[in-house]
């Protein structure tokens, strides 16, 4: 009996063995719920997220009007207190590049960076400008509104005659109008829009290359590729050039937010893997206990512990990353590779767990 | 009892296992290095050829005063559309040496730090060059000083660093490894190249690159291939020692008899697995990227010690000799840290030794100092952790 037992055993482990040698896996539904997935990110981080950004996008504009209409230091601190507000909750919804977000390039009219300063100027003293013009995208948005505020001179005063005294000083203050009433009508759209087919977003939860959870889940680890690691981290320090660009780090003007900025970022990324509704501590189904359900909870573990290493090494930076780049270089080069690290975990290790092909192509040298 | 019933069950698993892979292997080994789709070749890997052609011409020019270091770094560092060659079609190219410099996936993906670091050592080479040895390159170089110092018997006359460095020859050596290995051995044949994103769906579909005749996977295997055969006329027929990087050094290696047979397991281990990816078989494919692994590593190897050797038999009798044997030799040691063991995600020496190897080389007054001693302990060191003895290599 027992020798017929351990024969079976054998038999077994035998069979085991061959059939994952073969690595023809038909594709089988998992029996994770996917559209609870869709739900919760949906109902608690996405629509929360949209909204808090939306308060402060139209609060941000309120500032700009009020700023234009009286440019005074009150005006232009209560300007830039609201611009960087809202620019951290923005760092909450870039990653979701879907619908109407993705139909309207969104993110390429709210944060391009860095801004090509002549194209604003320009636009300022011409009083003319297509700001749906794809040649406008990096002369609008958060980066735009950087310079306008902070960047246009050295001191508040001198920056405070451009928009007084300054012979185009209507332009100025036109220009950072149309940027403001751009943000805000293509936030309204996005937001509004989502709402509407919030419905047909949650039922999409089938493993096909134009589902909703596919698509959501190659938007995510797209942006914390390019977004997050490339844009805040590997350009600016040179990864991609042949010597560093801190003119490239983001919030440039402000200069010293451009650490704060990407912790929100990264935040961001780990609320959204675990799942954390959005300003609560509450957490739902994600992408964390997607990887739990198929008993996965060894690439579930290492990639938040990843995400802290890099939480961890970021915090090292100081606040301004083009100072940083220009003191020392190295330790922003070890933040960009503990961020890296994190991408082959979702990349490889997640996606091949849950089965989902990568809806984009990187591109290569040769 | 219990024991031995579950080892024979082990045993059994692997042998079933094992029996059904080799049932599925059917790989046929080409004669050659030809592989067609449709009447047409599939091969392709002219970026390579541009990158070596690109890298000889700039190591030629590290011996050239009139260069400066901005007009080195260009030609290290070419931009699309400059004149930093003597071919427009080089002129013309957006390739460049430097942008391929310690920029292996497997190596340099997640450690920019590191790969920072090794191109920054170039760079600092280069201007060493520039500002250290060419200004004395008429003097004659003595124990501190540059300049430079002929070969005994009338022989070639060799520009040095205040060390006896030169840096022309740390820097084309040291390209052996940050440039044609690691990309060879750490990138192009790593299944995270390889099987990338669709590549293995397509592959085994036959899905072709848009407008070209090749799959993604053939088409990375074919440029690992192009690192070390892209100077070669006839891919079909590799004669050997046509450039100055790692082709001319498996030529040398072969050329020892210790070693005589070396090129023709390379050559055919690129080709079984070309074939292999073209018969959608893996394993065989995993199988000769591991023989590549080892046989690449070991031209590296074989030659770190050869040149220590070498340098020590001549430090006695000819110190310009001597040098420029150091010379090509520490170019050498700087690339064992491209080199990768097979079945591992580790280099033969990391960068921590090879940096140790290097403050060795370099203390004081670097090879005015160095010691028959020091350089005997070194190439043990070496060839210990590789599958070849100090006196096969050294001689």
């Amino acid at each position: 009996m027992f020798r017929r037992f351990l024969l079976l055993f054998v038999s077994i482990i035998t069979i085991y063995a061959c059939s994952s040698s073969e690595e023809i896996a038909p594709i089988i539904a998992d029996s994770f719920d996917r559209n609870a997935l869709l739900e919760n990110i949906a109902d608690n981080i996405i629509i929360p997220a949209y909204e808090d950004f939306s308060g402060k996008m139209s609060a941000l504009k309120s500032a700009g009007d009020s700023f234009s209409a009286a440019p005074n230091q009150t005006n232009l601190e209560a300007l830039r207190a609201s611009w960087f507000v809202a620019y951290k909750t923005w760092q909450h919804i870039e990653m979701f590049d879907i619908g109407k977000a993705e139909e309207l390039q969104f993110k390429f009219y709210m944060n391009i960076y860095p801004v090509t300063v002549s194209d604003i100027e320009d636009n300022i003293a011409n009083g003319s400008y297509d700001l749906d013009n794809v040649n406008n995208q990096d002369a609008q948005g958060f980066p735009a509104l950087d310079y306008l505020i902070y960047g246009l001179a050295d001191s508040d005063a001198a920056i405070l005659e451009k928009y007084t005294t300054a012979e185009n000083n209507d332009n100025y203050k036109n220009y950072l109008i149309a940027i403001l009433n751009q943000m805000n009508t293509l936030t309204t759209s996005v937001v509004s829009d989502f709402k509407v087919q919030r419905n047909d977003f949650v039922i999409s939860g089938d493993n096909t290359a134009t589902s909703s959870v596919n698509k959501l889940i190659n938007d995510y680890i797209f942006y914390y590729e390019k977004g997050l690691r490339a844009n805040k981290f590997g350009i600016p320090a040179g990864i991609f050039s042949s010597t560093p660009l801190p003119g490239k780090v983001e919030g440039q003007y402000k200069n010293d937010v451009s650490r704060e900025l990407a912790l929100e970022a990264l935040t961001a990324v780990q609320n959204m893997f675990e799942g954390k509704h959005y300003n609560a501590s509450t957490t739902g189904a994600s992408y964390k206990s997607y990887l739990i359900k198929l008993d996965r909870a060894d690439i579930a573990d290492v990639t938040a512990s990843q995400f802290n290493t890099a939480a961890t090494q970021i915090q090292t930076l100081t606040p301004s990353f083009a100072a940083q780049i220009n003191t020392d270089n190295t330790a922003m080069t070890k933040a960009y590779d503990e961020l890296q690290k994190a991408v082959v975990l979702l990349k490889v290790d997640m996606l091949q767990a849950f089965n989902v092909s990568i809806d984009y192509v990187d591109a290569d040298g040769d | 009892m219990r024991k031995v019933l579950l080892s024979l069950g082990c045993f059994a698993s692997l042998m079933a296992c094992s029996s059904t892979d080799t049932e599925i292997i059917e790989t046929v080994a080409p004669a050659t290095y030809k592989f067609e789709r449709a009447g047409v070749t599939s091969v392709s890997f002219t970026g390579q050829t541009t990158r070596i052609e690109m890298g000889g011409e700039f190591v030629s020019a590290l011996k050239s005063t009139s260069k400066t270091v901005t007009s080195l770094d260009a030609m290290f560092a070419h931009t699309e559309g400059e004149n930093n060659f003597s071919t427009a079609a080089l002129n013309g190219s957006s390739k460049s040496v430097r942008s391929k410099v310690a920029a292996s996936t497997d190596f340099y993906a997640s450690n920019t730090t590191d790969a920072a670091a090794i191109k920054a050592d170039f760079d600092s080479w280069i201007s060493a060059q520039v500002t250290d040895v060419f200004p004395n390159w008429d003097m004659e170089a003595s124990e501190g000083n540059a300049g430079q110092i002929q070969e005994a018997g009338g022989g070639s006359i060799r520009y040095v660093s205040a060390k006896g460095i030169e840096y022309n020859q740390l820097i084309a050596k040291g390209l052996i490894g940050a440039l044609m290995v690691d990309q060879i051995l750490n990138n192009y044949l790593s299944p995270a190249v390889l099987d990338a994103a669709s590549n293995v769906a397509d592959n085994d579909a036959d899905a072709v690159s848009s407008g070209k005749n090749y799959t993604t996977m053939e088409h990375k295997w074919d440029e690992a291939f192009g690192y070390l055969y892209g100077k070669e006329a006839d891919a079909t027929a590799p004669v050997l020692n046509n450039d100055s990087f790692l082709n001319k050094y498996l030529s040398r290696v072969e050329g020892d008899a210790d070693f005589a047979g070396i090129a023709d397991e390379i050559y055919n281990a690129f080709k079984l697995g070309r074939a292999a990816i073209v018969a959608k078989d893996y394993t065989t494919r995993a199988l000769q990227a591991e023989i590549l692994k080892e046989k690449i590593s070991e031209i590296i190897g074989i030659r770190a010690v050869y040149y220590l050797q070498q340098g020590k038999n001549n430090l006695p009798t000819d110190k310009g000799g001597a040098f420029h044997d150091l010379s090509e030799g520490i170019g050498f040691i700087y690339s064992l840290q491209f080199t990768r063991k097979p079945n591992s995600t580790e280099p033969y020496f990391t960068k921590a030794e090879v940096d140790g190897f290097m403050t060795t080389l370099q203390s004081g007054n670097g090879f005015w100092d160095i010691t028959p001693e020091a350089l005997d302990q070194m190439s043990a060191t070496i060839a210990g952790k590789f599958n070849f003895t100090l006196a096969q290599a050294g001689s």
